[in-house]
């Protein structure tokens, strides 16, 4: 009996392989791999990568990134032109576009869509200072919009947020323009509106939903959600009632060659199904791509030797299939951060001068970065301006000799006296083993170091109250401007804000003020690159690397670009869908 | 056998205060601050408060203990801090994958491995009894992820046989998603399992009984079934009903590597977000379950052995 049961089982499932999901040439569809859960599609919670991309899918903002301009442009989105800004540059004035529509929606009266307006502006930035809802995006507004702190704190204790309340900074013209008036100048405040916190939401659909708002998405964006299940799979179709939104006929000098814009004048979006599947473990994202499942990839650390020759080439295999490769240099920047409210970083400069030249760079961007990686000599990373191409930091370039030598004139002679430092870091294999190297490679000039394992919140905990002496991290930019990265070493950000090293310095302080403000120029830049050679010199985090972004996608895959903040993205991407029954047969 | 079953369900309240006890203990020394994950990098000081504050983090700590409790003999569980979702939505939104993947794979691995174990305890001593237990012992050696990797490798990727990864809720087009993962939790279970049963039966089969029955002169194969088995069958129903409330938290690395949405993806998120709504709810869900389940254990043995009497 039982064996005959197994037999039944097993035969039921063998038989239920065939039942899975089939390439479809149909319509035009493009397969996604999401790493992580998505934790929904609330614009106002869109502080991680892999939200923010869902929700740019849906929903959109005033402005946008030029998907093929570099160095990155802002462009006007829903907003009719870029703004007027005032002289004073305090006063920002938008016009809206006409005849955007929502999606439809049950939530509107008879589920169709309505127009967007200059109020459904007005109404998603008071949400990101509702204090009820606790927006990730707040620190984008705090401080920055007329009246909005004093309209949050007022309603922080009380039963319920009155939204009708006139806001100073938040002026309806009329349906279709307003103006935001800040506090002080901010000329960063265009990018907030590039970013998904700040994307249009409908009041009706965020009341009618109430807390299952977010996973019932209606914005006017160029995709309609079909199936969300946040964990497995989300679907999305061509939303039929998106404007007449046209790929790009401009970009960079090297993109027509490369076929970029073969699409331009075309209506957006060019696909007209997207599938994104939640796949976390790296070797099912790999083998989902290899098989053709899967239409782009960032190529995962332990199969870049199957994809990457010479560091820098596809690797023939994957080439002969039409498969095609993207090296970019990624806006970002790994260290080593010492906590400096710790009197042995914080008094003494030659000790992590000592500690930058004990560091093997050039061992440790092979090692884990297949050498793809760019050595950080300060805080930002190549394509910002601020960046100073020429400047080569002094205590980056491993230089054993002259680290005893500082270490020595720190007060500590090949390490005596000097306590065993704590290196805390997550748990992951990898960061264990970077964890290992750096203890190596200060090893070899005498000093003794602990790696303490933490999980991400219990090392979010030590970073908070400062009791991190020491800790591996990386920082991504936000958006392209110096300012998001050396506000990671500006004082009064101090734990538990962005300066989790809780460096000081008043004359980095001062400058900093001061260029924060300032519109972009060439006056501005002179102060930016000033603070990138003192966050250099001063070494108050070993710096690491800015890593470079590898990408692989399949031939049938038109007008990929890499784009750092590429929420929007998808709508500008095609399939060929002629050139994919071809080339799956090589698969 | 009333009376025990309720005084049984009744001694679940302390243990329900107890499991309430440790992980509100856990969470607060041990977890990392939830405001300021999920308030994200940029979070101020202000706003860590604020979020605390309504997160109910800033009460006294008993206040919060009582919420606790409160929760855990309500079931009212409230949503996750992380992705806002209702959770006893999410926890049946998960169990229906984990229990596709895990119930039929634990069936399967259970009535295999006992068919197994006495055959070589049939054999025992001989040419089978060696191999089998070489490879269950081999088998057991290997890591699972070994296994994941290479099984999905070879016949997912390679041979074309299985889904690699991914899932579908409709019957039944789960089963070609769940056949692979569920193949390899019956590898990696028949080891342990052929193991222990094998040492079960063996200690049933030298007993006086079994010479009683051969001497009257019944079959092995009978004398196996009918006799070894049913007597083996209380340390049997003690190792299989026990691990029943597991199947239900799902199998984490499994779920993982084939992208199974099921409740061990809930539950890893929850600990990485300190998530403890969540938290709170997989731990006193899954202590229900256990107590429950070993309940369940003890009115089988009166099944199986009818001079067990549950008093």
């Amino acid at each position: 009996m039982s064996t005959r049961l197994i037999g039944l089982v097993f035969a039921f499932m063998l038989a239920a392989v065939g039942c899975s999901r089939e390439q479809n040439f149909d319509e035009k569809v493009l397969n996604l791999i999401t790493p992580q859960k998505i934790k929904g599609f609330d614009p106002i919670y869109a502080a991680d990568l892999y939200a923010s991309n869902e929700i740019g899918k849906v929903y959109e903002g005033l402005l946008e990134f030029h998907y093929l301009k570099r160095p990155y442009e802002l462009t006007p989105n829903l907003a009719e032109s870029m703004p007027e800004v005032s002289a004073d540059g305090l006063t920002y004035t938008f016009k809206v576009k006409k005849g955007v529509m929502f999606q439809d929606s049950k939530a509107f009266p008879n589920g169709k869509g309505r127009e967007l307006k200059s109020d459904d502006f007005i109404y998603s930035i008071r949400r990101m200072a509702d204090p009820k809802l606790q927006s990730t995006g707040w620190w984008l507004l705090d401080g920055k919009i007329a009246g909005l702190n004093e309209w949050r704190d007022k309603y922080a204790s009380a039963e319920k947020v009155n939204y009708d309340e006139a806001v100073e900074g938040l002026k309806k013209i009329d349906d279709h323009s307003f103006q935001f008036k800040l506090t002080k100048p901010f000329p960063q405040f265009l990018y907030a509106l590039a970013m998904p916190f700040t994307f249009a939401v409908a009041k009706e659909v965020v009341e009618h939903h109430g807390q299952e708002f977010q996973n019932y998405p209606v914005g006017t964006g160029p995709f309609k959600l079909e199936y969300f299940d946040n964990s497995n799979r989300i679907v999305y179709h061509r939303n039929p009632t998106f404007r007449e939104k046209l790929y790009p006929s401009e970009g960079e000098a090297t993109d027509e060659a490369a076929g970029l814009l073969a699409d331009a004048g075309k209506k957006l979006p060019l696909v007209d199904k997207v599938i994104v599947s939640i796949v976390v473990e790296s070797q099912p994202q790999w083998l989902n791509f290899q098989k053709g499942s899967a239409d782009l990839l960032g190529v995962p650390k332990d199969n870049f030797d199957q994809a990457i020759v010479d560091g820098k080439n596809l690797h023939p295999d994957m080439a002969k299939k039409g498969i095609r490769l993207s090296m970019v240099n990624a806006l970002d920047t790994t260290y080593v951060a010492f906590n400096h409210t710790d009197p042995l970083f914080k008094d003494n400069i030659k000790l992590r001068q000592a500690m930058s030249l004990a560091y093997d760079h050039v061992e440790s961007n092979k090692l884990f970065y297949n050498n793809t990686a760019t050595i950080a000599q300060s805080i930002i990373p190549p394509g910002i301006s601020g960046h100073k191409k020429e400047y080569k930091n002094p205590y980056i370039g491993r230089n054993l000799e002259m680290a005893k030598k500082l270490l020595k004139e720190a007060g500590y002679p090949e390490g005596k006296g000097l306590p065993e430092l704590n290196y805390e870091t997550v748990g992951s294999t990898v960061s264990r083993q970077q964890g290992e190297f750096f203890a190596k490679n200060m090893a070899d000039i005498g000093i003794k170091i602990r790696i303490s394992t933490n999980t991400w919140p219990e090392l979010v905990k030590k970073t908070n109250t400062k009791t991190a002496q020491m800790f591996g991290i990386a920082w991504g930019a936000d958006y392209p401007d110096a300012e998001n990265f050396f506000g990671l070493l500006f004082g009064p950000n101090e734990s538990p804000g962005s300066n989790s090293s809780n460096y000081k310095n008043a004359n980095f302080d001062k400058i900093f003020a001061q260029a924060s403000i300032m519109q972009d120029g060439p006056e501005r830049t002179a102060l930016y690159e000033q603070l990138y050679e003192m966050a250099g010199n001063e070494v108050p985090w070993i710096y690491g690397m800015h890593r470079t972004s590898v990408t692989v996608y399949q031939g049938w895959v038109k007008n990929y670009k890499y784009i750092e903040f590429n929420h929007t993205q998808v709508q500008y991407l095609n399939a060929d869908l002629e050139a994919k029954k071809e080339l799956l047969k090589k698969f | 056998m009333t009376t025990y079953i309720i005084r049984r369900l009744l001694y679940m309240i302390p243990v329900i205060f107890g499991v309430s006890f440790i992980i509100f203990v856990l969470f607060n020394v041990v977890a990392g601050d939830p405001a300021p994950l999920l308030l994200g990098k940029h979070a101020t000081a202000q706003q860590i408060h604020d979020l605390r504050e309504q997160l109910g983090l800033n009460k006294p700590l008993f206040a919060q203990y009582m919420d606790v409790v409160k929760s855990a003999f309500t079931f009212d569980f409230g949503r996750s801090w992380a992705t806002r979702q209702d959770i006893i939505e999410m926890i049946r939104q998960g169990a229906w994958p984990s229990l596709t993947l895990t119930i039929p794979a634990f069936m399967i691995s259970t009535v295999l491995s006992i068919l197994l174990s006495l055959v070589v305890a049939f054999y025992r001593g001989k040419g089978i009894d060696l191999t089998i237990r070489f490879l269950c012992i081999a088998g057991q050696s290997i890591s699972s992820v070994a296994y994941i990797l290479f099984f999905q490798y070879f016949f997912a990727y390679k041979l074309g046989w299985f889904e690699i990864s991914g899932y579908e809720p409709e019957f039944p087009m789960f089963l070609s998603y769940v056949a692979l993962p569920g193949i390899i939790w019956i590898v990696l279970s028949l080891g342990p399992d052929v193991r222990f049963f094998r040492t079960v039966i063996l200690d049933e089969i030298y007993q006086d009984y079994v010479r009683t029955a051969r001497a009257k002169g019944l079959g092995e194969i009978t004398v196996l079934l009918k006799h070894v088995l049913r007597n083996a069958m209380i340390p049997i129903i003690t190792y299989v009903v026990i691990q029943i409330p597991f199947l239900i938290l799902g199998a984490l690395l499994l779920e993982s590597f084939f992208s199974i949405p099921g409740l061990g993806g809930i539950t890893l998120n929850a600990l990485n977000s300190s998530d403890f709504p969540v938290i709170k709810a997989m731990a006193v869900l899954s202590s229900i379950a256990y107590i429950l389940f070993s309940l369940l254990t003890d009115v089988l043995y009166t099944l199986a052995d009818p001079r067990v009497k549950l008093k």
